[in-house]
C-alpha cells in the first residue's frame, strides 16, 4: 500500500523544492552564445556536457521542463501506479540501472558524443551510458534491456531517437510512474543555438497508457563542467543496512 | 514523544520542517526518498562530528549526540551526492571532526539512529553542504574553508 501522505508530501516538496530554487549554475552561469554547431557532414552536432532539469515527476512543470499533468492510464497502468510502493522494492536505491527516462530525468549532467554513425549518452548518474546508431538503420533483434534498443534518424535538423525492447523493470520517474515492456520512447533533439538543446520525449506504451504523451525540456551547455565518476555501489549504506529493499522481479 | 538530546515536537516541527523543505530542499537525489525516510518524522540533532564519508552515492555524516544524562548516542545522516556538492564548492574538509553541528533532518523509517540531513549548521550559523540532496538544490554560500 502506498503511503499516500508521504507521496503527497514528496510531490509537493519535489515541486516546490526543485523548481523554485535555482541552482548555482543556473543563477550564475550563462552558456556561450553562438550558432548551432555542425559536424563536417553538415549534421547538427549535439556534443557537449549538458545540464538537464531534474524531473522526479513527469506530470509536473518546472524550470526548463513542461510535464503532462493527467496521465492517460489504461486500467492496467492505473493499477500498477496505485500498487507501487518504493518501500517494498527500490531498484534505483539498489543501484540497478535507472533506464532511459529516469537517467535523462536525473539532476546529474550527461555528456553527448556523436559521429555521423553513432550517438552516445554518457550519463553521470551511476556512470551509465547508452550508445546506438543514428545512420537510419532499423531496430535489430536483441534481448530486452533496462535502457532498451535505440536507433536514430534525422528529420531535417531534428535528431529522432527511437527506443523499444525495454525489459519493463524500470519506472519512468522517481515518484514511480509505471510503464510496461511495450514502452516505445521517442526522443527528439534540436539545437537552436550553441548553448541549448530543445528536447522532447514522447512516451508511447499501449499497455500502460491510452495514448502517447510528452514532456518538453531545455538542456543547457555547461562549458565549465567535466563529467565525474559516480559509483552507486561504493558506499550504498542504505541498501547494506536494510533500509532499502531490492525489488523482486518475475523471471 | 521526547527523547533526550533531540526534539521531536511533531506538529510544530513537522509544519516548520515542511516549510524548510519546501523552501530550501528538494527531497530526492536519485532514488525514492519515501522508500527509506519518513517525511512525517522530522528531527533536530545537535552533536559533534565524528566522521564524514565523502563517497558516492551519498555522503554520510556521523555525529555523537549527548543525552541529558550525559550518555552519548551516535547518529548517522545521509547527505547529497559528492559530485553535486563538489560542483557547488564543498569538499570533505568543509567540516572537521569535532565540529559541533545542528542537523535538521528526517528520520529513517526503520527506527534506527539514521536521518536524511536537510540542513547542517555550524554554531556561527553558517550552513554546510546546503543543498545537500541534489543537483538542483540552492547553492551554498561561497566561504573560505
Amino acid at each position: 500500500m502506498k503511503n499516500h501522505l508521504a507521496a503527497t508530501l514528496l510531490a509537493v516538496l519535489a515541486v516546490t523544492g526543485v523548481f523554485v530554487q535555482p541552482v548555482a549554475g543556473q543563477r550564475d552561469y550563462k552558456p556561450p552564445d553562438g550558432p548551432t554547431p555542425r559536424l563536417p557532414s553538415g549534421k547538427v552536432d549535439f556534443s557537449g556536457v549538458w545540464q538537464k532539469p531534474y524531473v522526479p515527476d513527469m506530470t509536473k512543470d518546472g524550470k526548463d521542463q513542461k510535464g503532462y499533468p493527467e496521465l492517460p492510464f489504461t486500467p492496467w497502468g492505473a493499477a500498477e501506479w496505485k500498487a507501487y510502493d518504493a518501500a517494498e522494492g527500490d531498484y534505483t536505491g539498489s543501484c540497478l540501472p535507472f533506464g532511459m527516462t529516469r537517467s535523462v530525468n536525473t539532476p546529474e549532467p550527461m555528456q553527448i558524443m556523436q559521429s555521423d554513425k553513432y550517438f552516445t549518452f554518457l550519463f553521470e548518474q551511476n556512470s551509465w551510458f547508452s550508445v546506438f546508431p543514428i545512420d537510419g538503420r532499423k531496430h535489430g533483434n536483441g534481448i530486452a534491456t533496462w535502457f532498451g534498443n535505440s536507433v536514430g534518424h534525422w528529420e531535417g535538423d531534428t535528431l529522432v531517437i527511437d527506443t523499444i525492447n525495454f525489459n519493463g523493470k524500470t519506472r519512468l520517474d522517481t515518484i514511480g510512474h509505471p510503464h510496461s515492456e511495450q514502452l516505445h520512447l521517442v526522443q527528439r533533439f534540436t539545437r537552436p543555438d550553441l548553448g541549448h538543446i530543445s528536447y522532447e520525449v514522447i512516451v508511447d506504451d499501449p499497455k500502460t497508457f491510452t495514448k502517447p504523451w510528452t514532456n518538453t525540456r531545455t538542456f543547457t551547455l555547461r562549458t565549465d563542467w567535466e563529467m565525474m565518476e559516480y559509483s552507486c555501489e561504493e558506499n550504498n549504506k542504505s541498501l547494506w543496512e536494510g533500509r532499502i529493499k531490492i525489488p523482486r522481479y518475475k523471471r | 514523544m521526547d527523547f533526550p538530546g533531540y526534539t521531536n515536537r511533531r506538529l510544530v516541527i513537522a509544519l516548520a520542517a515542511c516549510l524548510v523543505l519546501a523552501l530550501v530542499q528538494p527531497t530526492v537525489a536519485h532514488h525514492s526518498f519515501a522508500a527509506e525516510f519518513d517525511a512525517n518524522k522530522p528531527v533536530t540533532l545537535k552533536g559533534a562530528v565524528t566522521n564524514l564519508e565523502w563517497a558516492n552515492p551519498h555522503i554520510w555524516l556521523y555525529l555523537d549526540v549527548k543525552n541529558d544524562d550525559g550518555s552519548v548516542q551516535p547518529w548517522q545522516c545521509e547527505g547529497g551526492p559528492p559530485n553535486t556538492l563538489t560542483r557547488n564548492g564543498w569538499t570533505k574538509d568543509s567540516l572537521k571532526i569535532g565540529d559541533q553541528v545542528t542537523i535538521e533532518g528526517v528520520l529513517a523509517k526503520d527506527g534506527s539512529k539514521t536521518c536524511n540531513a536537510r540542513l547542517v549548521k555550524l554554531p556561527d550559523g553558517r550552513s554546510v553542504f546546503a543543498g545537500s540532496l541534489g543537483g538542483d538544490n540552492p547553492p551554498p554560500p561561497k566561504q573560505p574553508h
